[in-house]
């Protein structure tokens, strides 16, 4: 019975750091711009897919390859919205914007219909045997996917606090107008913030598709477990996102012991609720520090 | 002929929930990205007491006072919320409801749907039926229209503008904000249940595929083409876009393209919001803004 909810738990752990993954791309993104990017999921959908094509035919490429140009690609969506949607936008109304990254999501997510069709899709690859560890069932990729949680994370937080880029992305999620005013170069910081939510939300899509599978909605489902993550760690607190991230994907593998599994999605539905009602900003919002 | 007949009762329903959207997002600023759940509870609510033998009007009423309920505990909870959380907890409302409708398989039949949805003995059924229900619709989306314009003409529907522009000058101005909005939402909800209620008797069969974010971006698209926050916009809107999804089918194209064809309707959608807010937020008709103009 222990090894029961242990299995549980490190279910809820590998699917808590993807989570994160893709919560930390939507908490930067909020933290400076102050809106919901909604086509965040979308990022996750194609980062999966064009991993999942460049290692199918014509292009045949080992998947660690063809990781490569498909996270360049995603990069660029990325970096498109922000170009000819998000600035354009920035000094319109908040609505706008929210309609608009709507609109992004679900003309991105058709995209996907038109390119690959609706179907669910899979990647084959040796490293999906799994392992046994002390009555733990785990495979290969599951553990890829915690490790490169953490190596992502810590490059993360190696970049915030050692390096100058980081200390203007702190300042200007801080304070945007302020930063522009003390000469901080905003050009750059908006680049680097679109190209890490990319990455992370492509990366994340990719091991997610190596674990389970493909399909055109795996963003937008994925995406609200991201808003979950986020509004538990505190809007704009890449930090909370890490800690908000991992606590959704154990809330919700634990809860398989005492629910339906079809209810599974409740739970960080209505922990979208509860924290909206009750703690709107967060457990980790206004602690200040690493933002 | 017939089939234009069928065009318009679509187009008339989605101008009824085109219209409730509007008395929130338009006038009121709320961004409901759920709204779609009020409709599957207006839809699925009248399907299952009708089916149970409830006469059709007792059912029609429970259905609509029933969406307006939800609104109202919508509403209460979630009001305190601003701007774009709003949003996220009307998404993730309307994700709950269609997962109860997917998954309460004892009441809902899950997947599976409830066909033979009955309809009133007087309007009948078959294509002899459809002038008739034509009639019905009309009559609601009149009403509903005429509804909408005294609300928002009125000094309530005033002080929702006041509340879309700056909720403190409201509530400096002494307004009780947050009731003024619940109201919204409820009248908005039972709007948008009495279309979902007249769609499940004119098609007869419904299932949770038929209440999720693709039609909540459709009803979204309704609204911000044809103007938010005018009377005729959204009816506007709700009848160019239904008007080119049904011309669409009229194109040639041959078979093998055929799967195309969904996606790249989607594509155009996505990109029509998209481009609207870039280049003509305000939609086809913008809203006059004469009044605020003159006194200011």
């Amino acid at each position: 019975m222990t090894s029961y909810y242990a299995q549980l738990l490190v279910n809820g752990i590998i699917a808590g750091s993807i989570y994160a993954m893709f919560a930390v791309g939507l908490a930067m993104v909020y933290g400076v711009f102050k809106f919901i990017n909604f086509s965040h999921g979308e990022l996750i959908t194609w980062g999966a897919y064009l991993t999942w094509m460049f290692s199918s035919s014509p292009f045949s490429l080992p998947v660690y390859i063809s990781v490569v140009p498909a996270l360049l690609i995603t990069v660029g969506i990325g970096l498109a919205q922000d170009r000819f949607v998000y600035r354009p936008l920035r000094q319109s109304n908040p609505i706008a914007i929210l309609i608009a990254s709507i609109g992004l999501s679900y003309m991105l997510r058709n995209g996907i219909r038109l390119c690959w069709g609706s179907d669910l899709q899979t990647v084959d690859l040796p490293l999906s045997t799994g392992i046994l560890l002390s009555g733990i069932y785990i495979t290969k990729i599951q553990i890829l996917m915690v490790l490169s949680a953490l190596l992502f994370f810590s490059i993360l937080y190696f970049l915030l606090t050692c390096t100058l880029l980081g200390k203007s992305l702190r300042a200007v999620s801080d304070n945007i107008e302020l930063s522009a005013i003390m000469g901080i170069n905003m050009t750059k910081v908006t680049w680097t913030i679109w190209v890490l939510a990319s990455v992370f939300a492509g990366t994340g899509g990719i091991l997610l598709a190596l674990d389970t599978s493909l399909d055109p909605m795996m963003g937008m489902n994925s995406l609200i477990k991201a808003f979950a993550a986020v509004l538990l760690g505190g809007a704009g607190n890449v930090w909370g996102a890490l800690i908000g991230g991992l606590f959704i994907g154990i809330a919700e593998n634990i809860s398989v012991a005492f629910i339906s599994p079809d209810y599974k999605d409740f739970i960080s539905y209505g922990l979208i609720f509860l924290l909206l009602l009750f703690k709107p900003r967060g457990f980790f919002g206004i602690a200040g520090g690493v933002r | 002929m017939d089939y234009f007949y069928h065009i318009l009762i679509i187009c008339l329903i989605y101008s009824i929930f085109a219209q409730s959207l509007n008395l929130e997002l338009g006038f009121t600023g709320l961004y409901n990205f759920g709204h779609i759940a009020f409709f599957g509870i207006g839809a699925y609510t009248s399907a299952l007491l009708s089916l149970n033998g409830v006469p059709i009007p007792l059912a029609v009423v429970g259905a609509i006072t029933l969406a307006g309920i939800a609104g109202a505990l919508l509403a209460i909870p979630t009001l305190r919320l601003s701007g774009d959380y709003f949003g996220i907890a009307t998404l993730v409302f309307a994700e709950m409801i269609h997962l109860i409708f997917l998954n309460e398989r004892d009441i809902t039949r899950g997947p599976m749907g409830l066909p033979n949805i009955p309809r009133p003995d007087w309007i009948g059924s078959g294509i002899s039926s459809l002038p008739l229900f034509l009639a019905v619709t009309f009559f609601a989306a009149t009403i509903t229209f005429i509804l909408l314009r005294r609300i928002t003409n009125s000094p309530y529907g005033r002080s929702l503008k006041v509340i879309r522009e700056d909720e403190f000058v409201a509530q400096a101005l002494g307004k009780n904000t947050s009731l003024i909005k619940t109201k919204a939402i409820v009248v908005g909800s039972v709007l948008a249940g009495l279309a979902g209620v007249i769609w499940a008797h004119y098609i007869t069969y419904i299932s949770p595929a038929d209440f999720t974010l693709q039609e909540t971006i459709l009803v979204l698209l309704c609204v911000v083409l044809g103007g938010k926050g005018t009377h005729p916009g959204p009816v506007v809107g709700a009848f160019v876009i239904i008007f080119f999804a049904e011309f669409i089918r009229f194109i040639p194209i041959p078979s093998e393209y055929v799967r195309f064809v969904a996606p790249l309707q989607g594509m155009v959608y996505g990109f029509i919001l998209v481009i609207m807010m870039l280049k003509r937020p305000q939609g086809l008709i913008s809203e006059s803004r004469k009044f605020a103009t003159t006194n200011a």
